[in-house]
């Protein structure tokens, strides 16, 4: 009986014992205060103790705060990255809906024949990816290298092209206003399109910047969603 | 702020209002530096830590359900970042130059003198603790915070609050006499 009561006289002090720093910081509940204030007045390693807790607690609190203020340009960056992360997530939703035509037909597609039509997309685009790895990658070691051909500046093959062509896709919300702006920006001209997938071909004049800026200055633009040049004989060589 | 205010505020941050956004972001940027400097001591994760918890809260903003006080959301945000940051680059770890007690001014009221240099002494102790122990230590401590919202913050029972800050206190008194005040152990 005696050690039953000792056992659960330990096992109050150590619920107490633990409720101590938040006794010391005053976040306890007025009935847990009072259960603490009651063994305080009766235990000496809990006195003890409280007195340590205090003393952390002064310490803690006299290192003080070593915080400066914000400095304008850190709210400018954060605002930078916060633009940055719109226009990600407003790429990500036209990828998207322009995906909707696929994703309703193969919703509106009995089930048995979806997963046909699905296989079928994907035996495309890996015949696709397969196409344009042989291009990229197998052609030019296959192939035998074209015999090197020196040329000067005044032969009539390497006089400037007449125009160059561009391929073109704009964002949906895109405005005729926007579209203008940015073929003058350009001097450029729709010669085709918009092709079903919604390109268009562009006509840059001789004379203008180079591909490599104008195309550039096309991708930085959130208007635009593609830009390529137009891969013929005479643009491929213009382009390199 | 009342927390009524920073609720209003953290709505209207909700709805992509930036000048929401901005004032949130002043009130918090002081207190969020302090406490992630106490939490991770390295000065060089600091502020790279604060601009994620910032973010996240713009971006998360929506999904605070208003169940805590909004600076227990936002402190929970800043714990849980911190931890990573510290996991991603543990080796760089090193007792930093704030953690050195400041030499004491001969002029200086003999109990502000003492008062530094328990500061000090104490830092050093508290470099020494996990920061899992540690964030308790600052959040009863310094913050002055009640066990349920040291629980809510970083995510876990308030047992385990308890232990930590059981094992904590342990490891002060082990440490503290042994760091020059031993009369401070009791």
């Amino acid at each position: 009986m005696m050690r039953k009561l000792e056992d659960q006289g330990e096992r109050i002090h150590e619920r107490i014992w633990d409720l101590l720093p938040w006794y010391v910081n005053g976040s306890l509940a007025e009935r847990e205060s009072e259960r603490v204030e009651a063994h305080l007045a009766v235990c000496a390693r809990c006195q003890e103790e409280e007195g340590i807790c205090r003393r952390t607690a002064e310490g803690v609190k006299s290192a003080g705060e070593v915080a400066p203020s914000p400095h304008p340009v850190q709210f400018q960056r954060m605002l930078a990255r916060i633009d940055e992360s719109e226009r990600e997530e407003r790429a990500r939703a036209a990828w998207w809906k322009r995906g909707e035509p696929f994703r309703s037909l193969v919703e509106a597609t009995p089930g048995p024949l979806r997963g046909a039509l699905v296989a079928q997309a994907a035996i495309v685009i890996l015949l696709i990816g397969v196409l344009a790895w042989r291009e990229l990658h197998v052609r030019p070691a296959t192939s035998p290298a074209p015999p090197a051909v020196y040329t000067v500046l005044s032969d009539p093959a390497q006089a400037p092209q007449a125009s160059v062509g561009l391929r073109l896709m704009f964002a949906p919300q895109t405005s005729e206003r926007e579209i203008r702006g940015l073929l003058l920006g350009i001097r450029g001209q729709i010669t085709a399109g918009p092709s079903p997938l919604g390109v268009y071909t562009v006509e840059i004049p001789a004379g203008s910047d180079p591909m490599n800026v104008i195309l550039a200055r096309l991708r930085s633009e959130s208007q635009v969603m593609f830009a390529e040049p137009v891969v013929d004989g005479a643009t491929r060589k213009e382009n390199r | 702020m009342p927390p009524n205010d920073e609720l209003a505020l953290l709505r209207r941050v909700a709805a992509k209002d930036r000048k929401a956004f901005e004032a949130l972001y002043h009130i918090y940027y002081r207190r969020l530096f302090g406490y992630l400097l106490k939490l991770t001591r390295r000065a060089e994760l600091v502020e790279e830590v604060l601009n994620d918890v910032m973010f996240a809260v713009w971006k998360g903003a929506s999904s605070f359900d208003g169940r805590s006080r909004p600076s227990t959301w936002i402190f929970g945000i800043a714990y849980h970042k911190a931890l990573k940051a510290l996991a991603r680059r543990p080796e760089e770890r090193e007792e930093e130059e704030g953690e050195r007690p400041e030499p004491v001014d001969a002029d200086e009221p003999e109990s502000l003198a003492a008062r530094r240099e328990l500061a000090g002494v104490l830092g050093r102790a508290l470099g020494a603790l996990s920061a899992e122990q540690r964030a308790v230590v600052e959040l009863t401590y310094y913050y002055g915070m009640a066990y349920q919202e040291i629980a809510e913050i970083v995510g876990c029972p308030v047992n385990t609050v308890k232990t930590r800050m059981f094992h904590a206190r342990r490891r002060l008194r082990e440490l503290l006499p042994g760091l020059g005040i031993s009369s401070y152990a009791g």
